[in-house]
């Protein structure tokens, strides 16, 4: 079919009208694929803001009326963008096959071009050309190579792994790395950062006080106290208060017998105030720490002393009377060489820094909300150590060198009681009629997740990477999923818990207030593995250390271990 | 008469197009769901699958139009002919059965047959993989001549021959090489059907396709004009295979019907650059030197290959990314990482789902090794097609004729015509 010069020109002309047709469609409809993408119907500015005011006034008619409107609109403008890409497809193709068939008329009426190549290598030239090639081709490949396994070295297999066996490492304790938990130490409050952890394993799981089962020995505590022991290497340390005289029991943990008493009263600057508050809490509830040389304590008149490990007063002085509903209650840690002190007073809430060799106060540390009675935890995120507090509205992290606030997070209000649970991603904070929140730490940190179901009363929560355990003072105990927040079980003891749950040897020790030990697998089932009773009543977290666990009831401290 | 002969098959085309605008146009009679009329969704109908001897039927068409097009090419030499049987294929492959069965779509049904033992490849899928590549040892590409119905659709598109500069071809032929390895990855992996998601022309065969691969369809169409057949030059996975077996076939097309005159105007006649020029010029004698030590480069290809497996096996947890539940559970990681609980669409679904986060980690780090065992050996192939490449051409003989590059070439015959030596019949 042979076409006049004037009919190609046609054919010309509606070939590259269809061609640019056929372009501008396919750019329009790339635009309005990303409006589509980007575009949410049901969620318009517009529509959210007439839907709130519904919200406020749901007896308004005409307010409804209004809401259905524009989400009608809304809607349709969706679909209508719908269907232009839709029709924007098909009248592309349309354009594209006219653009074609026109190109076809002018490229049949062309005679085909007969150009040779200029270029024709010799194949020697190709030869010696692809050799080069290839050498160029392997050295960049090798460097390749080499550069992306140093640069992708952290997504490799460990080694020894096989790469189809790769699992993500999950451990039964939290990976914490500000001081693990000690076989032998147990050093603070709930051991060793005060989080609830001990090391070691073989740890006793049945025993009767009454009938002297496993019962290794039993000695009277000379004053009362609800502190709990704190060991280091074979001495243990115990601090009771009556009648105004506070005390501070060094005791052999091998064989129970007393090594030395040092007073903490009578020394210059002591204050010899008792001061009022809860009859049955007295003064020595805060529980002592105990580093390698020093042991320190504190009581509820603000006397803080520091002896060494035989018996020497190294220094002594009070940090102000702590005026508290409950009583002074924060238990010491120490970091470092600083030994770290919670006040909670109604005329002042602070952290403070104290040097453990002379008791020169490094730095102090005006916190704000209102007082509580949690003890602070150390523990360690993003490789940086934090002194943590379950503070009143907020948890707040602080540098245990310096003071300084590192974060701040909205977490649980009321006479907060229980000190914070943490495992290496997260931090928990709870309180009896509020609320379990977990937090993840940071200044961009935020609330995971929180739940009112189970919380605790006097008793600090206890986590690992992967649960965390509650024991309220209503007798129940709950556990939960780290990072979902789902209860995975839960179970009513009777008795209230007022101590704090321990993690040791993959099991969760429970004490309830009728002395009686829950043991039960640290898992997402619930597993009961004994219970054993102490034949006392006790609301003191036991201690942890070489396979012996004590105990500190009103009037009697216990070892046990098996026998 | 031969005139019309010769615009009869773009007629015929044209009423292909027409015909399906036609349905689309069909479809839009139906007014769409109305929401303030107390609309109510129709209930899904599924429709009927298809019965064994349809499947039986295609791959008899398979044959058929294989054998047709091995005849037409290699026997009759007939340009003509081979645009005809384009024009069935592409109706009857591409328009009636949708792009689908697809001989390149089934090197995917081929790969995950062999990484899952509980997989059980339909024979069809089978027989599509293998008959074009049986077909491709003894004829040569034949299926990508006229069988192949994206092959067509750009064989009778492409009118107009803008050659590109050597350096640019060969650089954009290795890509290919990347997209099988990539494909074959992925879905011995079960993490995803590459190949079907990306096929550009299924959009204009079906008329439900992403609009996105509508228009990525129509302006490889338009290109396809100019660059003769980009998909299966500098796309097809598929097309690497049967370039690998066609090297071996045992009939291939001949660019002179009988002995070459080395008149050099058959040079501009392949639009893919598929004609190997001869080293003889008329009236000189041999270029060939000797070229000693060539067995020394050999060594290089071991090397391009085992580098090639080290960066694979290092991009395997970058390359898993594509599986969804690799995706949801680094999701579900990100918004954890940032304290934030469940916020995409598929986290939110995930988590309804009631599984766990535990075993979705899990199953993400099995997908990660999978990866980690399977990109290695893409790396491998890639470093051997490379190596194997260049090597091959430091060993070549002399040519003495003009001849096709039995690799590249399509059979489309459009050579032919340029060979000035013609056969009485």
């Amino acid at each position: 079919m042979k076409f006049s010069e004037k009919n190609i020109g046609i054919f010309k002309g509606i070939s590259l009208a269809s061609g640019v047709f056929t372009l501008v469609i396919a750019l329009t409809m790339l635009l309005s694929l990303i409006q589509l993408k980007t575009m949410d119907p049901v969620n318009t500015p517009s529509l959210q803001a007439v839907k709130e005011q519904f919200d406020r006034d749901p007896d308004n008619r005409d307010k409804a009326e209004q809401v259905r409107a524009i989400d009608l609109m809304a809607r349709k403008a969706y679909f209508s963008s719908r269907w232009q890409v839709e029709a924007g497809s098909y009248l592309l193709l349309a354009g594209a096959i006219v653009f074609v068939f026109f190109q076809r008329l002018v490229a049949g009426s062309e005679k085909p071009p007969r150009t040779l190549r200029p270029d024709k290598p010799d194949i020697v030239t190709e030869k010696v050309s692809n050799r080069r090639y290839l050498v160029i081709s392997a050295g960049a490949v090798t460097l390749l190579a080499i550069i992306s396994s140093f640069v992708l070295r952290k997504e490799l297999p460990a080694p020894g792994r096989s790469a189809a066996g790769t699992k993500i490492a999950e451990s039964s304790v939290p990976v914490n790395d500000v001081n693990l938990p000690d076989e032998v130490n147990f050093p603070f409050f709930r051991g060793e950062g005060s989080r609830g952890t001990a090391g070691g394993t073989g740890y006793p799981a049945e025993w009767n006080g009454t009938e002297g089962t496993n019962i290794r020995w039993k000695t009277p505590v000379p004053k009362s106290g609800k502190s709990s022991p704190v060991i280091w290497g074979d001495k243990l340390f115990l601090t009771g208060a009556e009648d105004g005289d506070c005390e501070i029991y060094c005791i052999n943990k091998k064989t129970g017998e007393s090594i030395w008493t040092g007073s903490a009263s009578g020394f210059p600057g002591a204050s010899a105030e008792v001061p009022e508050s809860d009859a049955e809490a007295g003064m020595a509830v805060p529980t002592a720490a105990v580093s390698e040389k020093e042991v320190c304590a504190i009581f509820g008149n603000g006397n803080l002393v520091c002896y060494d490990h035989d018996g020497k007063l190294k220094w002594g002085k009070n940090v102000g009377v702590p005026q508290s509903v409950y009583g002074y209650s924060a238990s010491l840690v120490i970091y470092d060489k600083l030994l770290l002190v919670q006040y909670d007073s109604q005329d002042k809430i602070s952290l403070s820094g104290f040097e453990l060799g002379s008791g020169e106060l490094k730095w102090e540390t005006i916190r704000s909300g209102r007082p509580v009675n949690s003890s602070p935890v150390l523990a360690a995120f993003d490789g940086q150590p934090q002194l943590l507090v379950n503070g009143n509205p907020n948890v707040s992290a602080f540098d245990p060198l310096t003071g300084k606030e590192l974060w701040s997070l909205p977490g649980v209000s009321g006479d907060v009681a229980p000190s914070l649970a943490v495992n290496s991603k997260l931090v928990f904070a709870a309180q009896d009629y509020y609320s379990v929140v977990a937090l993840k730490p940071g200044k961009a940190g935020a609330t995971v997740w929180s739940d009112n179901t189970f919380t605790p009363d006097a008793s600090s929560p206890v986590a690992n990477d992967k649960f965390l355990f509650i024991a309220t003072g209503s007798g129940d105990v709950a556990c939960y999923d780290t990072e979902k927040g789902d209860t995975l079980w839960s179970h009513y003891f009777e008795e209230p818990f007022y101590a704090s749950p321990i993690i040791a040897d993959d099991r969760v020790y429970l004490l309830d207030r009728a002395g009686v030990m829950h043991v039960v697998k640290a898992s997402g089932g619930f597993q009961l593995v004994a219970q054993s009773p102490l034949g006392e009543r006790t609301d003191c977290t036991p201690a942890f250390s070489e396979k012996s666990i004590f105990i500190r009831t009103k009037s009697n401290l216990y070892c046990i271990s098996n026998n | 008469m031969k005139k019309i002969k010769k615009y009869l098959p773009y007629l015929v085309l044209a009423i292909l197009f027409i015909w399906h605008s036609v349905l689309y146009a069909q479809q839009q009679r139906f007014p769409r769901p109305e929401f303030e009329g107390g609309y109510t969704f129709p209930t899904h109908q599924f429709l009927n699958q298809r019965g064994p001897m349809w499947e039986y039927m295609d791959v008899a068409v398979l044959i058929g139009a294989l054998l047709i097009t091995a005849w037409i090419a290699l026997v009759k030499r007939s340009r003509q002919g081979i645009i005809w049987v384009s024009l069935f294929s592409l109706a009857y492959f591409g328009f009636y059965r949708q792009g689908c069965i697809c001989a390149i779509g089934s090197v995917q049904n081929m790969s995950l047959a062999l990484f899952n033992g509980s997989y059980a490849i339909p024979l069809s899928a089978l027989l599509f993989f293998t008959i074009p590549l049986i077909f491709a040892l003894l004829f040569g590409r034949v299926f990508c001549a006229g069988v192949c119905p994206l092959g067509a659709i750009q064989e009778l598109t492409g009118f107009r021959q803008v050659k590109m500069p050597r350096s640019v071809e060969k650089v954009l032929a290795v890509i290919p090489f990347v997209y099988l390895g990539l494909a074959v990855l992925f879905a011995a992996t079960e993490s995803q059907f590459l190949i079907c998601r990306y096929d550009p022309f299924v959009g204009i065969f079906r008329i439900d396709a992403p609009y996105t691969m509508v228009i990525f369809g129509s302006l490889l169409l338009v290109v396809g004009i100019f660059v003769n057949r980009p998909y299966c030059r500098y796309l097809c996975p598929y097309g690497v295979l049967q370039n690998i077996f066609s090297r071996f076939s045992l009939k291939h097309v001949t660019i002179s019907p009988a002995e070459c005159r080395k008149c050099r105007l058959c040079e501009p006649g392949c639009p893919y650059d598929a004609i190997l020029q001869s080293d003889h010029e008329p009236g000189s004698g041999t270029l060939e030197k000797p070229l000693k030590g060539s067995l020394r480069y050999f060594i290089m290809i071991p090397v391009l290959a085992a580098g090639f497996a080290v960066i694979l096996f290092n991009f395997a947890p970058a390359l898993s990314g594509v599986n969804v539940n690799v995706k949801l559970a680094r999701e579900i990681r990100a918004e954890k990482d940032e304290g934030i609980s469940a916020v995409s669409k598929a986290a939110v679904a995930f988590f309804e789902s009631g599984k766990t986060e535990d075993a979705l980690f899990q199953e993400e780090q099995q997908i990660i090794g999978r990866f980690r065992k399977g990109a290695p050996w893409v790396g491998v192939f890639l470093g051997l097609s490379l190596g194997i490449g260049f090597f091959r051409i430091t060993l070549r003989k002399i040519r003495t004729d003009y001849e096709p590059d039995r690799g590249r070439c399509y059979s489309c015959a459009r050579c032919f015509k340029f060979c000035p030596v013609k056969i009485k019949k």
